[in-house]
């Protein structure tokens, strides 16, 4: 991973690539790298669809390796959902493959000339970029069906689909997965619509050939992967909640303590959570022939994903995350699992937001489009995307622009993003990050290993006032370094029960690259990150008052316990100081 | 155990099914959604989950949140289960807001203008009605126990659960409705059985009878 492969998308007869040495960004990976190429090299005012704006795709520092967990890819640049820099990250193939490549990112930048759409190939002898207008508005399971035609079996797809070249807001990239489906998305922050407005359809990786990447000291890697592993199996999260149950074991308990955003986040209670739980969910899959337990790419040993039948047991799509199920279930009064799985099915092949697609149907719910509840015109309401109608243009650009077009006041966004599946007035906490995050509203932006481990600041007393700020703080600080490792977040539950794993996670880092990395170190990445993020934003003309919730959290009662937002604006101004 | 099981009180239609193995998963479907038990109440949660559902000590260790009316419980030394509670059960769960809801944890005051306070009111000692919902891990953990004490569900969800599996039941399993052979296939369509709201229903493995 000594090179970065630059794009030019403006280049006179057609996208031109050029090898690159990775130069001062050497040591970055992942969130570290996408952040501080745009912080770099992107104007922070310029347009999220022009010639100024990049989009970045980078493996973590551990991809390519035998290191477990180490999947992860992050894609990067100005949002055009948000307008600040935005990181979102995937899971699937791709971040393993790239690395064995060599690449330590691709990055898209320049205007097309014309409205050619481009497909890229990269393998071990190197770049091959070809004009395709036969892929033209194809959804994503069709454009890595022509890939697989075209390239074989061996190979990963990064790809969008009809709302990526639409340039929504809400649009993704695609990844693969380790049954070539494109069903692993960088999702928030519309980075779709970048790669869509660079004009390339799809990216295929090829690393036959290539070896995994080879460690410094090989036989402490191995010990260090081992304790690491070790560690992940024996915790009850990563071991057996996740494996048995995947993320969506959160509904039964998010919808018990009321903190389950339900009908537009009107109430912390949905009647219809038992029927889309991750336990119903699970015995479902496995009734049908399906599989519960299963990994996103090679390498993982948590198997959080899972595979989901219809009725007569033939595959319809991954099994759908926690997020995705809340989104189209509870905030949109759906209980019908398999409608929910059509959706999501639908949200991937079209390269749309699950998170965003839901908040933005629960928004125009509200505004009377449909009743809640509605299974079928929410399933419409994708298809409108899909299509590009005047309808799915709006929807397509997500909850805040929806909720301008239809004069709706309760729209649940932080910098145009939508709110994720927990409710801030029950988790005030997870307010905080929602309302600070860089990235717009964002459940993962505050989400790895606790204070008691990094000491991030010093030990934290959760029982004052201000713990709620210092744990966001110190919550953002640490994911930001794991974001940027390439690592799977949810190593964090073992990192955070078990020390000794988290030195495992660091002696795999120091072994590999022949470091002597500390927990501090990691504290520093994790704020070196945060740091260049928060300044883009501060030049894109973001301020503190970009930093709070809608106003109705603040007064809007939220049942069962009938919480407002509590956290003062001043405090929330202290997020960063450190 | 102290407290007379719902299975012996005569108050409402009873229930019981004997049935292979590999299908009692298939009721824990039901305790997520919540069933009622009869045992003794004016305790902390600490001595219910001991002594009135038979959990061991690494049982509750597995037991990471614990919510008694919809609020996370940090303290299960010193919340007590009234008549009527509402006890739910889970073990760790995923991302920072599972996190969060850990008994004691480190990110509990991220949660704090939800979580358990006792307010002091008197709590009445002596038999109640609780209502216990299992999840995840903790079905597996502590559902066959509950089942086979008997619980009081709701009868339209036990009739949902049986039409959803209606032929995987009537191969795998027996039922009897206060001691009268029960026919599985005749229970579609029939949302109130014996004209009961509730129903005590008991769950063992056995010889099945079909």
């Amino acid at each position: 991973m000594d090179k970065i492969l630059r794009i030019d998308v403006g280049a006179g007869g057609g996208p031109q690539s050029k090898a690159v040495p990775v130069g001062d960004y050497a040591g970055f990976g992942g969130r570290a790298m996408t952040s501080a190429i745009v912080s770099k090299e992107v104007p922070p005012l310029c347009h999220p669809l022009g010639a100024e704006n990049k989009l970045v795709i980078a493996p973590g520092l551990l991809s390519g390796t035998a290191g477990a967990q180490s999947g992860r890819i992050s894609v990067g640049g100005k949002s055009p959902l948000t307008g600040g820099i935005k990181e979102a990250n995937s899971g699937g193939q791709a971040s393993q493959v790239l690395a064995k490549l060599g690449y330590a990112a691709i990055v898209l930048e320049g205007k097309p000339a014309n409205d050619d759409l481009y497909k890229i190939f990269i393998n071990k002898d190197g770049v091959k970029i070809t004009k395709d207008n036969s892929l033209k508005m194809l959804p994503n399971y069709d454009v890595v069906a022509k890939m697989k035609a075209e390239y074989g079996d061996a190979i990963c797809c990064i790809s969008i689909g009809p709302a990526g070249e639409m340039k929504m807001g809400a649009a993704t990239v695609a990844f693969t997965d380790m049954e070539m489906r494109p069903t692993r998305h960088a999702g928030r922050g519309g980075l779709g619509a970048v790669m869509g407005s660079k004009n390339i359809k799809v990216i295929v990786l090829d690393s036959t050939g290539m070896p995994v990447r080879p460690p410094k000291d090989p036989a402490k890697f191995q010990d260090a992967n081992k304790r690491f592993v070790d560690g992940l199996k024996k915790h009850p999260v990563t071991g057996q909640g996740l494996p048995a149950f995947g993320t969506n074991v959160l509904t039964n308990i998010l919808n018990e303590v009321g903190g389950y955003p339900t009908y537009n986040f009107k109430q912390g209670r949905f009647d219809g959570a038992s029927k889309i739980s991750g336990e119903t969910l699970a015995e479902t899959e496995k009734s049908r022939g399906a599989n519960p337990t299963h990994g996103c790419h090679r390498g993982c040993v948590i198997q959080c994903s899972g595979t989901y039948n219809d009725k007569d047991g033939h595959y319809l799509t991954k099994q759908p995350e926690y997020e995705t199920v809340w989104a189209h279930g509870g905030n949109c009064g759906i209980s019908d699992m398999d409608k929910i799985a059509m959706m999501d099915f639908l949200d991937d092949n079209y390269g749309i937001d699950t998170i965003e697609m839901g908040a933005t149907i629960a928004v125009a719910m509200e505004a009377g489009l449909a009743k809640f509840g509605d299974a079928d015109a929410a399933i419409n309401f994708i298809h409108e995307v899909g299509k590009g109608s005047p309808l799915g243009r709006i929807l397509g650009n997500g909850a805040a622009m929806t909720g301008k077009a239809f004069g709706v006041e309760r729209v649940p966004v932080v910098k145009n993003q939508a709110m994720p599946a927990y409710d801030p007035r029950a988790v005030q906490g997870i307010g905080v990050t929602y309302a600070t995050s860089p990235m717009g509203a964002d459940h993962t932006a505050g989400y790895a290993v606790t204070a008691n481990v990094l000491k991030v600041g010093g030990d934290v007393n959760a029982l004052k006032p201000e713990g709620q700020v210092e744990l966001s703080r110190n919550l953002q600080i640490a994911t930001a370094a794991i974001d940027s490792t390439g690592m799977c977040l949810f190593i964090a539950f073992a990192v955070l029960d078990q020390p000794d794993t988290f030195q495992a996670l660091l002696d795999m880092l120091n072994s590999f690259y022949g470091l002597s990395l500390t927990g501090d170190g990691v504290t520093d990445l994790g704020k070196k990150v945060l740091k260049m993020e928060r300044d883009f934003n501060t030049r894109a003309g973001f301020t503190p008052q970009h930093d709070r919730l809608p106003e109705y959290f603040k007064t809007e009662k939220f049942a069962p316990h009938n919480v407002t937002f509590a956290v003062k604006d001043e405090d929330l101004d202290k997020v960063f100081n450190w | 155990m102290n407290a007379k099981s719902p299975a012996e009180n005569p108050s409402f239609a009873h229930c019981t099914f004997v049935l292979e193995e590999r299908l009692v998963t298939r009721f824990f479907l039901l305790l997520q959604q919540g069933v009622k038990v009869r045992r003794r109440v004016g305790c902390t949660v600490a001595a219910f989950l001991r002594e009135e559902l038979g959990a061991g000590p690494d049982t509750i260790e597995k037991i990471q949140s614990i919510m008694l009316d919809g609020k996370p419980v940090d303290d299960i030394g010193s919340a007590l289960i009234h008549e009527g509670s509402v006890l739910a059960l889970s073990a760790a769960m995923p991302g920072l807001v599972g996190a969060t809801l850990r008994r004691g944890g480190a990110y509990s005051s991220l949660r704090s203008a939800i979580s358990y306070h006792e307010t002091g009111e008197a709590c009445k000692t002596g038999e109640g009605w609780v209502c216990i919902k299992l999840f995840n891990q903790m079905m597996a953990e502590l559902g066959p126990g509950l089942l086979r004490q008997g619980v009081l569900v709701r009868s339209p969800d036990l009739t949902d659960l049986l039409a959803e599996r209606a032929e995987e039941f009537r191969q795998g399993c027996s039922a009897m409705l206060d001691n009268k052979a029960l026919d599985l296939g005749r229970l579609e369509g029939n949302r109130s059985w014996a004209g009961n709201d509730q129903i005590l229903l008991t769950v063992t493995v056995g010889p099945v009878n079909v």
